[in-house]
């Protein structure tokens, strides 16, 4: 059973992600802030972590983190990514999925908050089909 | 100078025009002087491009003096050549004087101005005192011995060269200094407008966030009910989640338009990211963005799209086409077809046509669907999520990218908007 770490602040949004992923057949679990969501990354590699942008200390925490994966041992670095973001990946302020590059934001996709659950579960299956 | 001492060589030395007109014909000098400068340039260069890689300003600084110092010398010894008393080729030292004043601080153009009156002073009387023999380029010698001769005009002419020169630092750094001090003043502005703008990109983006999460929450957890993950549900119940579904999508969606309005509002056009775009890959990148909610109502889009290249910004591009094309799905009929066409015009921009067959818009109403929040009656009867922003966030995109918008319209005929590119999208 395919194991998925959801790593966002918001513990409603999370809880309500987590319940739908399970229901499709995964396992999952949530960290509610970047260092436990680090820490449960190197306790137990996930095959693939859904991620948000935005955290209370730090509005770019979340793509620190991405970077940092990227650094972390072979079962770890090549964890696929899925980031969440409330602002608008359009919005002429933040980034886009033309951002997407290894240096810059090295992440799989974006998915921008309110998400639709049946694409969020397509678009999981979807990144764990390309790994394995 | 190089190049007017080597002119002035030329002439000398293949024809009689020197001595036609009563001047010396030895200008070997000018050669000489030409030669000594194209040297000094050559080792200038040389020196700077060692110690540039080790980027030590004093070693630079040096380079420079030893540059100015040098070009006043030889520039003294063309004046002793030519006459330094009876031709105003005394002046020449004023264009040093002013490049001194344009490029370094006042001190270090007065300092420039000082060497020039002692490099002058100097071999003035050096002339005078037979250290040197007196020159110039004059064969006929009455004038300077006259000059000589008269300690009054002697003096004069000396005195007034290096009073000129005088003034002409003084105005001359003055005004640098201004500009200097002008330049100085714009520069501090536009740091400050840079660190203004980085703070309120921020803010916005803290507020974006903070205003659209909690919508974010609640229509997941909508989503959990809705689709079952919670257990049965009447289908009461599920008519009232449907709303609050409804309502808070529309809020999160309105907020996002404010604030992409208030962003587009307050961004100066020279500090967008102007990129080359494919606007045929916009057009498709919107059409996979609608085509869900278009096959959920049946709406077809017959589409005839050239491979088109302008200079726009692409967030700006996706809003724009986005919201062009979303109202055309929106207000179709079920079953409709939503027509898009991009065309290249050779010399100038692109037209983007896009044209449904839906509700339409009648006559008295045109003017006013660019205005913020307006919606005409049938609309928000038809679209009730419908925000009223939309097509002034087209409007704000159009006229930042000078793109002219032509509408047209029939109550339940449909509506047809063309979007013509200038040719300064090219």
């Amino acid at each position: 059973m395919p194991y998925i770490l959801i790593i966002d602040d918001d513990e409603d949004f999370s809880a309500a992600a987590a319940l739908v992923l399970r229901d499709s057949g995964h396992e999952v679990h949530t960290e509610m802030t970047i260092a436990n969501g680090e820490k449960s990354i190197l306790n137990k590699p996930p095959d693939l972590i859904i991620l948000d942008v935005m955290f209370p200390e730090n509005g770019t925490a979340g793509f620190e983190l991405a970077r940092k994966i990227k650094h972390f041992d072979k079962s770890i670095k090549d964890v696929p990514v899925l980031m969440l973001t409330a602002v608008n990946s359009s919005f002429p302020l933040g980034f886009s999925s033309n951002d997407i590059d290894d240096k810059w934001l090295p992440v799989e996709t974006f998915l921008e908050k309110p998400v639709d659950f049946d694409m969020l579960t397509n678009k999981v299956l979807e990144m764990l089909s390309i790994r394995k | 100078m190089i190049s007017i001492l080597t002119a002035f060589m030329l002439i000398g030395s293949f024809t009689n025009i020197f001595n036609n007109y009563g001047l010396h014909s030895d200008i070997s000098w000018s050669l000489i002087s030409a030669a000594i400068l194209i040297a000094l340039n050559l080792g200038y260069i040389l020196h700077l491009s060692r110690i540039k890689q080790s980027e030590k300003y004093s070693q630079i600084l040096t380079n420079i003096w030893f540059q100015i110092v040098a070009d006043l010398i030889v520039l003294t010894g063309v004046l002793h050549f030519i006459g330094t008393l009876e031709t105003y080729l005394t002046f020449a030292y004023i264009f040093h004087i002013v490049l001194a004043c344009i490029f370094f601080s006042g001190r270090q153009s007065f300092a420039v101005t000082v060497i020039v009156c002692i490099l002058y002073l100097g071999v003035v009387s050096a002339e005078k005192f037979s250290i040197i023999p007196a020159s110039g380029i004059y064969e006929n010698g009455i004038l300077r011995q006259l000059i000589d001769n008269t300690p009054f005009i002697f003096t004069f002419n000396v005195f007034s060269a290096m009073s000129i020169w005088l003034i002409a630092w003084y105005l001359a750094s003055h005004l640098s200094g201004m500009v200097r001090e002008r330049e100085y003043e714009l520069a501090k502005a536009n740091r400050d407008l840079k660190t203004a703008q980085e703070a309120k990109t921020k803010h916005l983006l803290r507020i974006t966030h903070e205003l659209k999460a909690p919508f974010a929450a609640i229509d997941a957890n909508t989503q959990l009910l809705l689709n079952g993950h919670c257990g049965f549900l009447p289908d009461e119940a599920l008519k009232v989640l449907e709303r609050i579904a409804l309502r808070s999508r529309k809020l999160g969606h309105e907020i996002q338009e404010m604030l992409q309005l208030a962003n587009l509002s307050s961004i100066e056009k020279k500090s967008l990211k102007w990129q080359d775009i494919n606007l045929s890959e916009i057009i498709n990148w919107c059409h996979i963005q609608i085509k869900p909610a278009a096959n959920k109502r049946n709406i077809r889009f017959a589409e005839n799209i050239e491979d088109t290249h302008i200079i726009a910004v692409q967030d700006h591009m996706k809003m724009l086409f986005m919201n062009v094309i979303s109202n055309a799905v929106i207000y179709s009929h079920d079953s409709g077809v939503v027509t898009i066409t991009c065309r290249r015009h050779d010399g100038n921009g692109p037209t983007v046509i896009i044209e449904d067959n839906g509700i339409g818009i009648s006559a008295e109403k045109l003017p006013k669907i660019f205005d913020e929040y307006y919606r005409t009656d049938e609309a928000a009867v038809h679209n009730k999520s419908s925000t009223g922003l939309g097509l002034a966030i087209v409007r704000h995109v159009a006229q930042t990218h000078n793109i002219k918008i032509r509408i047209s319209s029939l109550p339940q005929k449909g509506t047809k908007f063309e979007l013509r590119f200038t040719s300064s999208n090219n």
